[in-house]
């Protein structure tokens, strides 16, 4: 989009200006619209699994900047000469129960024939201006919660090379599918400062991107980060997918790891997520009130995984 | 030294690439040639799983890796449980829950009866997989649970398969035994030294 004019006007809350999750348009002085837009090749062989993941991580992007998502509608490029159709009416059923879940309602949606399937949704959400989170307004001292372990880019990678066992998947699938919603209602009782969800860029990408330009940096404990353990397992016998190295290479300028964080654990930070967790940024003393009650409502595996200091300037220190 | 090409092929190819002929040839020196550097480093880390010594090397051509394994490489991640030296694996696939054809009750207590007896193999007694109507024996209300988890308990891998679990719904009702898949059963029948199927 370098180069590119893009227009603008005075309503516009958050728009291509910003690094953020989805855009969002002032309607009124108590009403914000907020749009996002996500599709994917299948990440597992099960179509309407498929569907419940699609589904649930296009409607992350909304729940990560502080609103209630509304209206949908499907994205859908399906090989048709290759395919039976009763595949897409899998994948549209999973689309469909996950909106059901989120009380989303399905307003229309667009196909065209394509070499490759691909599934996702485009959402409308609402918010009040004031109530916005983006990536941006983080303070000294504030604690980072992180909703969902990290791992799944490692495991589907294993999906796709046919080396993970069956409970994994189901494991896995059920993460990725979960929605972001019960843990943005918890959190919307919070003061949060900043909000995003993690997606491709793995933590540390995302992590990178709050911090640009935010005029301080940020510490994390490695050992608090949640992590599903057979990630580990597949990263040491080389399932990682080129997504990681690529975040790696783009950001590792921004971090430093303390000698004691293993290579293995380094590369897991930048694996990038399908569908992942929120990461929450605020004050140090809501942060253990929020992470209890995140645990309370059955999001088990939320952790205070670090906090935001004033110098190194611009850096991610890895414990 | 063996070469193996894996240029223009994504991450996980080149490492099941390198996995099929490591473990086809019996493969102690390998150069494996990727086009980019994350097929490196995952290649590497397949290797360095295998017990093989890596060295790294770059040119127009491509990116390799030299793996080096002064001992028969490990045919499964150094973690996996070994047998120990000088003891012959066997491995016991059951597909059905009673023991041979004719009449049912009988074949349902000479299957409990197998069971219960199995450990009588001692340490040569290696892996007990379950597939097919075999998995009924794993799961809850089973008679044999006790028998299974006392041959877990003295490091027995037992594998039940999962496909075969979801068929008949019963994933959520196993009670021992670790769910696979086809990859794990046949991988295990190629280490095995002995396969008995019932």
């Amino acid at each position: 989009m370098c180069g590119l004019e893009i227009p603008t006007n005075d309503r516009v809350i958050v728009g291509m200006d910003s690094l953020d999750d989805a855009g969002v348009y002032r309607i009124s002085d108590d009403l914000a619209v907020i749009q996002t837009v996500d599709f994917f090749t299948p990440i597992v062989d099960d179509p309407y699994a498929f569907g419940l993941i699609a589904a649930a991580n296009a409607l992350s992007d909304i729940y990560a900047m502080g609103g209630i998502p509304k209206t949908a509608m499907n994205l859908v490029c399906f090989p048709l000469k290759q395919m039976d159709i009763s595949i897409l009416r899998q994948i549209i059923q999973g689309g469909l129960d996950k909106m059901k879940e989120a009380d989303v309602v399905l307003i229309g949606g667009h196909s065209v024939e394509d070499r490759e399937l691909k599934y996702g949704l485009s959402v409308t959400g609402f918010v009040h201006p004031d109530r916005i989170l983006t990536k941006k307004n983080l303070s000294v001292g504030d604690c980072l919660v992180l909703t969902k372990p990290l791992g799944t880019g490692v495991i589907n990678t294993a999906i796709k090379g046919g080396t993970a066992s069956v409970e994994v998947i189901e494991r896995v699938t059920q993460l990725m599918a979960a929605l972001n919603r019960d843990a943005a209602e918890v959190m919307n009782k919070y003061r949060v400062h900043a909000c995003t969800d993690i997606t491709g860029f793995g933590l540390l990408g995302h992590l990178a991107e709050m911090i640009v330009g935010s005029g301080c940096g940020l510490e994390l404990d490695s050992e608090n980060i949640p992590i599903l353990p057979e990630a580990i397992d597949y990263a040491a016998m080389g399932m990682l997918p080129a997504g990681a190295f690529n975040n790696k290479e783009f950001r590792e300028p921004m971090v430093e790891f303390s000698y004691s964080v293993n290579p293995l654990m380094r590369d897991l930070l930048f694996d990038p997520q399908t569908s992942g967790g929120l990461l929450i940024c605020l004050d140090r003393n809501e942060a253990d009130k929020l992470v209890d009650e995140l645990h309370q409502k059955g999001i088990g595996e939320s952790a205070v995984i670090g906090e935001v200091i004033s110098a190194p300037l611009g850096k991610i220190l890895v414990n | 030294m063996k070469e193996i090409d894996a240029r223009g092929l994504a991450c996980p190819a080149p490492v099941l690439q390198s996995k099929s002929a490591i473990e086809a040839e019996q493969l102690n020196t390998v150069r494996v040639v990727v086009d980019n550097q994350a097929a490196q480093q995952n290649v590497k880390r397949f290797l360095e799983s295998r017990g093989f010594e890596i060295a790294l090397e770059k040119d127009t051509d491509g990116y390799y890796v030299i793996g080096r394994c002064d001992e028969t490489p490990l045919t499964e991640p150094e973690a996996a449980p070994a047998a120990e030296a000088g003891q012959t694996k066997i491995m016991v696939m059951i597909a059905t829950d009673r023991l041979g054809y004719g009449d049912d009750e009988l074949g349902l207590k000479l299957m409990t009866n197998f069971i219960r007896t199995l450990k009588e193999m001692g340490p040569d007694l290696w892996r007990l997989v379950f597939v097919n109507n075999g998995v009924k024996l794993a799961i809850q209300n089973s008679e044999v649970i006790p028998d299974l988890k006392e041959l877990e308990d003295n490091r027995l891998q037992i594998l039940v398969c999962g496909t075969c679990l979801t068929h008949f719904d019963l994933l959520e009702h196993k009670q021992v035994g670790e769910t696979t898949n086809m990859l794990d059963i046949v991988t295990a029948m190629q280490l095995a030294d002995k396969v008995i199927n019932i």
